[in-house]
């Protein structure tokens, strides 16, 4: 049955609380008897701890505790996503400026801010790695109880993916195109700090955490505090901003460990300067090779890429895989191999960020294509649509087939920028498009949906509600399953309290997996109504729920009579009203181990004007198209991909994290550019491709990330077209193309000299 | 120091030390938390109240300086749950995601509508650019902002 509810413009479950300030954030909250909490953190990038002084802290009236590792002797106090190399406070080193070796309670969050900036670190200071490129040369190890790789040292992870005969193919290519590119460290700025807090009582463990993982989380905190996973409750409310900062244990440990030492409820709010020195995106240096056959066609691709992980490993492994396997597409390439390679330095840790390691190799990849077009002297538009990996064909070797008509997307993205039409002088035009492996697969997930007595509709599900709007769409969804009202259905918060396991919120997961769980337990709802309804009323045709009533068959009848009464006929009616729907998806084997739920596309077009005094590159139009299969939300679906294009902006003109050596020098809004209202292109569209191709309710699929893709490519793609610079850095910088086209001049200047002479 | 000053319609006296920050104080001290904290520096605007229907930030103005002013904060738009033209220009437009920059840029808005009733779509760029937002992308408020500047 086609969606009624899904597909329309609805009022966002969450925007009254969230226009009239009601809406509640974890840094928000307060219980009775709450002290508030500082972190300590290294002023040192590397070194070896003598010792901690925290007796002057101790010292200042209303200080609870001052706690630091020692305290945590018989706790396991390590944890990661795939490598538990972080302790939730500094053991024997510390590794990055910024990192928190001491944690401070007391009465008042002035009190707390005093004391910590009393606590003394003593140490012994060890060779700094400023970054990833000093540290795989290093003979000094920052974590030298991990594996040592073969040629590198401080490999954290090395992912290898290989398919064909990658070298015969560049023997043989009639062209190779080999470059390297730069993507900087970038920050989330989630707008809403990280912020927790934690109470120990008779139950357990309670808290509330602005996170994007909770069961994970849960499941971190069980194994550090040795409690089992029923003592320990993670209550979501809302979070201010994820986009990956707020996935696994970020400070959940250490404000739990502060919270038994004090036995008083204790919160953690952090500065922004403090989540600056949290988690970043990873800077990456991405080098490729690219094969073209005579026919034009990329026969070959070879790269190497480095993501710089930080101090810890935090999701970087993960990334450096995805990066690797990512790095080859959205082309059809029959010989590939991609290395993926995350380095430890005495950087701020470097982990999931929107895009997941993808708008790094794109970045690559889009703007090698285009290069290579332009040496054919062909479209860089008509190049990428012969060539982009077609429908139904299999995903970088044998990975799931490509589910959505990528040149389709392209043409739409370029059309509405008026591609076809004259440029006017002094611009240009480009476009990007990108490919990530939507998230959903290999997991198995749950969800639940009660239908109560007067009609009301109760949806549990364990989502986050980071803004993406999974409170207004699986109310849509699961108004579909039932056949209800839209403003019949909630949506509950999460709480790992009662609520079934999810891996987390990240990804672009959520939709086509718990999404089809949620349609599965409304349409099993609606099953056991329409038996009831047959019983009582003697028809289920046509039967939806109106507010309180049943209504089939020309007929109508409170639903609450229409239970009392099918109980009464048949005492052993196991109808619940309630039901759990499922969403298995860990069948299936791929490159990644399991096979692509589906594909997240992004494509960019865009056209830029340079100034070429200033260097100053301005964005007259910018399209951007989400094939998001079918837009449940369509409202929101366009936010998301207005939010992702725009985020994508900032790492392509003005954010960059600026390091001395190791030292981070602009963790503040103040010297840290993201994009504001007044940078919006002129002419700004974003297209939503619904072909209901995706394997999530209706033909969705996962969206939210692709805005990040393409852009930065496009955009560096327009400035070649528009100058015929060829920038390989990011961010496009007033100064860097000033740079680079000063530097074209004067090449050209010399050209015109030699032919002289 | 004693500070008076109306707050969303009431008179209020505050006791607090000379170097308090209003941002303190509303969240704090009278449990109005509808007032965001993000960047500390007035870059962000998530902290954004009006004083005598002006734009300020919270976080870097001193409690003292609201004496005898009339401060609006988020929480004094809604009449009941009727909410302010603003408000509803913002539900509209579906103008929120994560719902963190909103109350500033609710307020920023309304600032924007008092100083500048005829705002055209450069001025509104402009005027909101002190209000950051991580999520929408800012075209969804911005929409917002010219309903809620037709309708007042
Ligand atoms: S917190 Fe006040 S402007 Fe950012
Ligand atoms: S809605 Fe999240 S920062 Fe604006």
């Amino acid at each position: 049955m086609g969606p009624n509810e899904a597909g329309q413009r609805r009022q966002r479950k969450d925007i009254i609380d969230k226009v009239t300030g009601r809406a509640r954030y974890t840094s928000d909250l307060e219980v009775p008897g709450m002290a508030f909490a500082r972190l300590v953190r290294s002023k040192v990038a590397h070194g070896a701890i003598r010792n901690i002084d925290t007796s002057a802290a101790l010292a200042l009236p209303g200080v609870v505790c001052v706690v630091t590792a020692k305290d945590f002797e018989h706790l396991d106090m390590y944890y990661g996503e795939s490598v538990l190399d972080q302790p939730f406070l500094s053991v024997d080193r510390v590794r990055y400026i910024g990192e928190p070796f001491a944690g401070v309670v007391a009465e008042t969050q002035e009190i707390a801010d005093r004391a910590a900036e009393l606590v003394r670190l003593e140490v012994e200071e060890l060779p700094i790695l400023e970054n990833a490129a000093a540290a795989m040369h290093a003979e000094t190890l920052i974590h030298p109880e991990r594996p040592a790789d073969p040629e590198l040292a401080n490999v954290c992870s090395r992912s290898v993916f290989e398919y064909g005969d990658v070298d015969r193919a560049l023997a043989e290519a009639v062209y190779v195109h080999e470059a390297t590119y730069t993507f900087p460290a970038v920050y989330h700025y989630a707008m809403e700090p990280h912020a927790y807090l934690a109470e120990w009582t008779s139950a357990g463990l309670d808290m509330w955490a602005g996170t994007q993982q909770p069961h994970k989380v849960r499941a971190d905190l069980a194994r550090i505090f040795g409690v089992p996973h029923n003592q320990v409750r993670v209550r979501v409310p809302y979070v201010g901003g994820g986009y990956g900062s707020k996935g696994q244990a970020k400070y959940e440990p250490v404000t739990a460990a502060m919270a038994l030492v004090a036995q008083r409820p204790v919160r953690l709010v952090n500065s922004i300067n403090e989540s600056f020195h949290t988690v970043i995106r990873h800077a990456a240096v991405v080098t490729m090779r690219t094969g073209i056959g005579a026919d034009g066609r990329i026969i070959a691709r070879d790269s190497q890429v480095v993501y710089d992980t930080g101090a810890y490993a935090d999701k970087g492994p993960r990334v450096a895989r995805k990066g690797a396997y990512r790095s080859a597409g959205p082309y059809s390439i029959p010989n590939s191999r991609a290395v993926g390679i995350a380095v430890y330095s005495n950087r701020v840790p470097a982990g999931a960020f929107r895009g997941f390691s993808t708008p790094q190799v794109v970045w690559a990849g889009e703007s090698a294509v285009d290069e290579i077009a332009r040496h054919l002297k062909m479209s860089p538009l008509e190049y990428r649509k012969r060539f982009l990996t077609e429908r139904g064909e299999p995903f970088l070797g044998d990975d799931a087939p490509m589910d959505a008509d990528l040149p389709q997307g392209l043409q739409l993205a370029a059309d509405a920028i008026g591609w076809d039409q004259p440029r006017p002088p002094g611009r240009g035009r480009g476009v990007g498009s990108g490919v990530k492996d939507g998230g959903g697969g290999a997991a198995r997930v749950e969800a639940e949906v009660h239908l109560h007595r007067d009609g009301s509709v109760e949806v549990v599900a364990s989502t986050i509600e980071l803004g993406q709007g999974p409170q207004t769409a699986y109310a849509q969804i699961a108004a579909d399953g039932l056949r209800a009202r839209f403003e019949d259905v909630r949506v509950r918060a999460v709480d790992t309290w009662g609520q079934r396991f999810d891996p987390g919120t990240n990804a672009s997961r959520s939709t086509i997996s718990v999404g089809s769980a949620v349609y599965d337990a409304a349409c099993q709802v609606y099953a056991q109504v329409c038996d009831a309804a047959e019983q009582v009323m003697g028809t289920s045709q046509d039967l939806r729920l109106d507010g309180p009533d049943v209504v089939a068959g020309g007929q109508r009848k409170p639903f609450v009579e229409v239970l009392a009464e099918v109980r009464r006929l048949q005492p052993d009616w196991l109808g619940s009203v309630s039901a759990i729907g499922v969403q298995d998806t860990t069948k299936g084997d791929g490159p990644l181990g399991y096979s692509s739920s589906f594909y997240e596309v992004g494509h960019s077009a865009v056209e830029v004007e340079v100034d070429p005094e200033t260097g100053v590159l301005t964005l007259v139009k910018c399209a951007s198209v989400a094939d998001v299969g079918f837009a449940i939300n369509p409202e929101g679906c366009e936010g998301q991909d207005e939010g992702s294009t725009v985020m994508g902006l900032g790492h392509t003109l003005y954010e960059e994290l600026e390091f001395n050596g190791p030292e981070l020098i602009n963790p503040s809004l103040v010297d840290y550019r993201v994009p504001r209202a007044e940078d919006l292109p002129h002419d700004f569209h974003t297209i939503l491709l619904e072909n209901r191709d995706g394997p999530g309710p209706f033909g969705s699929k996962g969206a939210g990330e692709g805005g990040t893709l393409g852009i930065a490519p496009a955009v560096a793609n327009a400035l070649e077209d528009a100058t015929g610079v060829r920038i390989r850095d990011l961010p496009l910088t007033p100064e860097r193309v000033w740079r680079a086209l000063r530097a074209h001049e004067e090449a050209q200047q010399l050209n015109i000299a030699e032919d002289r002479s | 120091m004693e500070t008076e000053f109306t707050l969303n319609g009431h008179a209020e006296v505050v006791d607090a030390p000379d170097h308090e920050l209003l941002i303190d104080t509303l969240r704090a001290r009278m449990r109005l938390t509808g007032t965001k904290r993000s960047c500390d520096v007035e870059i962000c605007g998530a902290c954004t109240v009006l004083r005598d229907g002006q734009a300020i930030s919270a976080c870097t103005t001193l409690t003292a300086d609201v004496d005898g002013a009339d401060v609006v904060t988020v929480e004094g738009l809604a009449d009941g749950d009727e909410l302010h033209p603003v408000q509803q220009a913002f539900v509209d437009h579906s103008a929120a995601q994560c719902g963190f920059c909103t109350p500033g840029m609710v307020m920023s808005v309304v600032a924007l509508c008092l100083e500048y009733p005829d705002a055209d779509e450069e001025r509104i760029k402009e005027y909101l650019s002190s209000t950051l937002c991580r999520c929408t992308g800012y075209v969804k408020i911005i929409e917002a902002a010219q309903q809620a500047l037709e309708q007042m």
